[in-house]
């Protein structure tokens, strides 16, 4: 089939020509229509939260920074090291190395324990599937979400710090707030 | 009892028609119809079913109650339906009734994710139950054996491992104990399970109730992966898949490959894997440098290497073994042809067939495949223990008496494990296997001197005269599976003259026309021994069986030499003559002579680690690349699971780049094209590739290109006058033996190290009395004579009323406990020993 030029014409539609009482309106009438609202505004004064200084509660289901759990009573980590968080994972950030409880050496209430449980933060997209997949609720998602480093790799969070009480950080919104 | 033919009828299932051979049992034929029946206790490679776990019901039109569909034979127009509310409720009941007592703790089960049970409670269970009393309780996990974890509370008692141990590997050793609800697995006398083969019942369970130790909460299966492979730690060449995690091979499993192992592995090659990470292993390039061992660059560990080639001037010896793979064969072939100009290198520890002979015994038509051990009308297995030299072929054996109706004979020197299952059982004098041939091939003749021949084997006339005529007459499909040590003989008139007695043997019994279903199979004394030997990596054979322009020394000639000084440097490929073969003094002297010995091992064994100059870390077989060959001509491909340590080269490569050093040109940048290269050089494999060898194997023989094979020797063969074996004469006649467990790689995989072998000497209980040795008891053996420098080894004695008089037997590859500690000058074993109390 031999090229027809014309089916390649691509048809422009141009804005009204600059100049004139229209293009005087355009200028002038809609900024000054956009500033009212502003202006507006400035009766009402300041509604800056002003963080880092002053944060913003946030609420009970707020998913932020994993918590890993210990029986309060024996101390022995809830976690035994299954896995299933691992592979629940969408992100792919957790790995978990399990290994036995011996009875001179119990760590966990279960057979095994997780020798190893690291996320990877810089992965984590915090959907907390990690939390609905655990059969010991032993991991849970907390309210932490300031996570920023200055290294990748000190996103890599380890059993040890997922243990550890996070600094509180962040106030949880309390009932009905 | 050759294959019987099927023939094809049709029956509907679930409303869907379809063709199915007469005779299968319905869980396998609803299959072809796409429609899957839950089963808990059949496993087709178990053999006959047996209905326990009542997963598997069914309805079928005209029977008025469920049926079990794993032991149903399909028949012709049978109307089957599965998914009827009567089959429902049935199979929720079933999937209730077994998970009364099974323990929710899947979260902690290794078998959690890749769990039948869980599959099937997910898929056919009712979902919750209704059972609220409390469950049955056991201890929680116990030794079955130091390589397996009972669990007794999730058994679900479908009694696969049970079947495993009385009907497949025939140990007896597993029994159900007690009754009803409180039923449970276990030995009968509650010794731990130990045996060759025990691992595949971890693979078998269906729960998580048999778990490895070795694997015991080391990965859940979605942190891994599987990676197929083949197993390269002996001739057998199991298919094996790597189940790997951070690059890291955590566990061994079947591939199954019905033409090589039927599904089954030994332990060895099961557990073995850890020996890749033994902390022994070698990683980098080690160089002799003021009498130590210090590690160096590959680049200076070549250039060391080259010097020590060079300046030994075409005065080379080298030997092949182990797992080495076809392609680095292939490289150290050229470099030593092409690059050094010398013949002298051999892949067989001793003796020396001719290229005629060599390509009689391995002809196409010659050729047994390992499927028609377990279809023959009668087996011979002759100077070769299976379940030590090439395990998974003693399950194929015991699997074709039981099932098929297969008659088999054993000729051997030291009692076998198949000894019980075996309708002729001869014994001759250890050595005496080419006078035993001879005896064999007058017999099933119905020729010669069978009397004479017979003693001079140490054999009992009337005993051979009944095997060859159990021979002659079982029926056409005969196999011989003959152990390689028959053509060992120190003296190579005497393996050629075995070799000749073997075919004209076979010649008579019609197993070297052609016809399918019979023939030779050989058990070789090296993994790949069979592509080696293909390549030509022989001194007196050619690429495919080709007659060479100039042979080379064997073996033993190599070693002669090198003590002798006539050779200066030598090639040690994935083995160590020390360590492994018969003539150890003479080969300790012989790398203490030569001036450069350059090594590929994996571990620092004893002839390495004393005389080696240069040694180049060998690969693991995980890590490796290439082809190997069965003996049975199946070409198989080895695929890396796991990456090699930081900076290692693969060995193949180490041999190029020696190759170029010395002035060769090799084009070959990766494994595949080696694998091309010595596709066109061995006419019979020609054109093969990777992707036609694929996950399976291909054997030669069914290729078109299997017509260039050369026409071997075809006889009519004469025989020579037999050597006799020496009568004992007041004093014990020697045989050797190697043990499944006698390699470096048990030694160092801390799961197997405890069935790591210990020196024992086998005697006969009488022969022991006269001796006033008992059972267990300390005990010298020494060469008897005047040697000039007696020599002895400490054992273990160990009587065996099977054990045949005036023998003792000594286990070999237990380094200076060997059986070959015993040869003070000459160059093979001593056969006459005296035994006393330590």
């Amino acid at each position: 089939m031999p090229w027809n030029p014309e089916s390649d014409v691509v048809a422009v539609d141009r804005g009204p020509e600059p100049g004139g009482l229209g293009g005087a309106y355009r200028v002038f009438g809609e900024t000054l229509r956009g500033l009212k609202t502003s202006f507006g505004r400035v009766v009402e004064g300041t509604r800056t939260v002003e963080y880092p200084e002053e944060k913003v509660p946030v609420y009970p289901r707020w998913r932020g920074r994993h918590k890993l759990h210990k029986f309060e009573d024996t101390g022995l980590e809830k976690c035994v090291g299954c896995s299933l968080c691992a592979a629940a994972c969408p992100a792919d950030c957790i790995r978990v190395v399990a290994a036995e409880n011996t009875p001179m050496d119990r760590v966990s209430g279960g057979e095994r324990y997780a020798a190893v449980y690291e996320i990877n933060m810089s992965r984590c997209i915090f959907c907390g599937y990690c939390e609905i997949a655990c059969p010991f609720d032993a991991i849970t998602m907390g309210s932490d979400f300031e996570l920023a480093d200055y290294n990748r790799s000190d996103l890599i969070f380890t059993k040890e710090m997922l243990l550890a009480e996070p600094p509180v950080r962040t106030p949880l919104r309390a009932e009905g707030e | 009892m050759p294959r019987p033919e099927i023939e094809t009828i049709n029956f509907t299932v679930d409303g869907r028609e379809v063709e199915a051979p007469a005779g299968t049992l319905l869980a396998d034929a609803a299959k072809l119809a796409d429609v899957d029946i839950p089963v808990f206790c059949y496993e087709p490679k178990l053999g006959a079913p047996v209905g326990a776990c009542r997963m598997c019901l069914v309805e079928v039109e005209g029977i008025p109650k469920l049926q079990t569909a794993c032991s149903t034979p399909v028949r012709d127009g049978m109307v089957v339906n599965t998914e009827t509310p009567r089959v429902k409720a049935a199979q929720e009941s079933v999937v209730e009734f077994l998970l009364l007592n099974h323990p929710l703790d899947c979260p902690v089960c290794d078998k959690g994710g890749e769990c039948p049970l869980q599959d099937i409670s997910f898929g056919w269970g009712r979902g919750a139950s209704r059972f609220a009393e409390p469950k049955r309780h056991f201890q929680k996990p116990v030794e079955l054996s130091p390589l397996i974890a009972i669990d007794r509370e999730r058994c679900i008692l479908c009694y696969r491992c049970v079947r495993f141990s009385q009907e497949v590997s025939e140990d007896y050793q597993l029994v159900l104990h007690d009754r009803g609800a409180d039923t449970f697995v276990g030995t009968f006398d509650g010794h731990p399970y130990v045996a060759p083969f025990s691992g595949n019942i971890m693979e078998l369970c269906p729960v998580g109730a048999l778990t490895s130790q070795a694997y015991r909460f080391r990965a859940r299966p979605w942190d891994v992966e599987q990676s197929g492979s083949v197993c390269t730690l002996c001739p057998g060449q199991c298919n094996v898949s790597y189940t790997v995690r951070d690059d890291r091979v955590v566990r061994v499993l079947s591939r199954e490959n019905q033409d090589v192992d039927d599904g089954w592995l030994c332990d060895r090659g099961r557990f073995a894997y850890q020996s890749t990470y033994a902390d022994e292993r070698l990683r980098t390039p080690l160089v002799r440098q003021d009498g130590e061992l210090v590690p160096v660059s590959y680049d200076a560990a070549l250039r060391r290497a080259s010097e020590i080639l060079v300046n030994a001037e075409q005065r080379v010896g080298a030997l092949v073994g182990g797992s080495t793979s076809n392609e680095e064969g292939w490289l150290l072939r050229r470099l030593m042809t092409e690059a050094i100009g010398s013949r002298d290198f051999d892949s067989r520890p001793a003796g020396a067939v001719s290229a005629g002979l060599q390509a009689a015994l391995d002809a196409p038509e010659a050729q047994a495949t390992v499927e028609d051990l377990e279809w023959a009308h009668a087996v011979l297995v002759l100077d070769t223990e299976p379940v030590d030299d090439m395990p998974v072929l003693d399950l194929r054996l015991r699997k074709g008496i039981r099932r098929h109706g297969v008659r088999l004979a054993v000729a051997t020197s030291r009692p076998s494990a198949l000894d019980p299952n075996a309708e002729i059982s001869v014994r001759f004098a250890p050595g005496a296997g080419e006078a035993f041939v001879c005896a064999l091939d007058a017999a099933i003749g119905g020729v010669g001197d069978v009397g004479g021949l017979s003693r001079a084997a140490g054999a009992d006339p009337q005993a051979v005269e009944a095997l060859g005529r159990m021979l002659r007459e079982a029926g056409e499909d005969v196999v011989v599976l003959w152990g390689e040590r028959l053509t060992h003989a120190a003296d190579p008139a005497r393996s050629a003259n075995a070799a000749r007695a073997l075919l004209k043997a076979s010649g008579r019994l019609g197993l070297l026309d052609g016809r399918k279903g019979s023939g030779l199979l050989q058990v070789p004394t090296v993994s790949n021994a069979r592509g080696l030997r293909e390549l030509g990596v022989l001194p007196n054979v050619g690429p495919g069986y080709s007659e060479p322009a100039a042979v080379g020394r064997s073996s033993r000639e190599i070693a002669a030499a090198a003590a002798a000084g006539e050779i200066a440097a030598l090639h040690l490929l994935h083995v160590d003559p020390v360590a492994s073969f018969d003539d150890r003094a003479l080969w300790s002297r012989a790398l203490g002579r030569a001036s450069g010995v350059i090594a590929h091992a994996a571990f620092l064994t004893e002839g390495v680690r004393e005389h080696a100059d240069v040694i180049f870390p060998a690969e693991a077989s995980a890590e490796k690349e290439g082809t190997v060959t069965h003996p049975d001509g199946r070409l198989q491909r080895l695929r890396p699971a796991v990456g090699k340590p930081a900076g290692a080269l693969p060995g193949w490569q180490v041999l190029a780049q020696l190759f170029t050093a010395l002035g060769g040109r090799s084009t070959a940048l990766t494994a595949m094209m080696v694998t091309t290269e010595l596709a066109e050089a061995v006419p019979f494999y020609a054109g093969i590739t990777h992707d036609e060898i694929g996950g399976l194997g291909v054997r030669w023989q069914d290729r078109d290109a299997a017509a260039a094979f050369p026409a071997g020797d075809s006889g009519p063969f004469s025989l020579e006058a037999p050597a006799e074996a020496v009568s004992p004469n007041g004093a014990l006649r020697l045989g050797s033996f190697r043990s499944v467990w006698a390699s470096p790689e048990v030694a160092h995989a801390p799961a197997l190290k405890f069935l790591a072998p210990k020196q024992r000497a086998e005697l006969n209980p009488e022969d022991a009395a006269e001796r006033g040795i008992r059972h267990g008891q300390r005990v010298r053996v020494s060469v008897s004579g005047a040697a000039a420098t007696p020599s002895t080894v400490e054992a273990t004695a160990h009587l065996r009323s099977t054990s045949p008089r005036g023998s003792v037997f000594l286990e070999t590859g237990l380094g200076a406990q060997s059986a070959t500690a015993l040869t003070p000058d000459e160059t093979t074993v001593p056969a006459m020993v005296t035994v006393e109390s330590a």
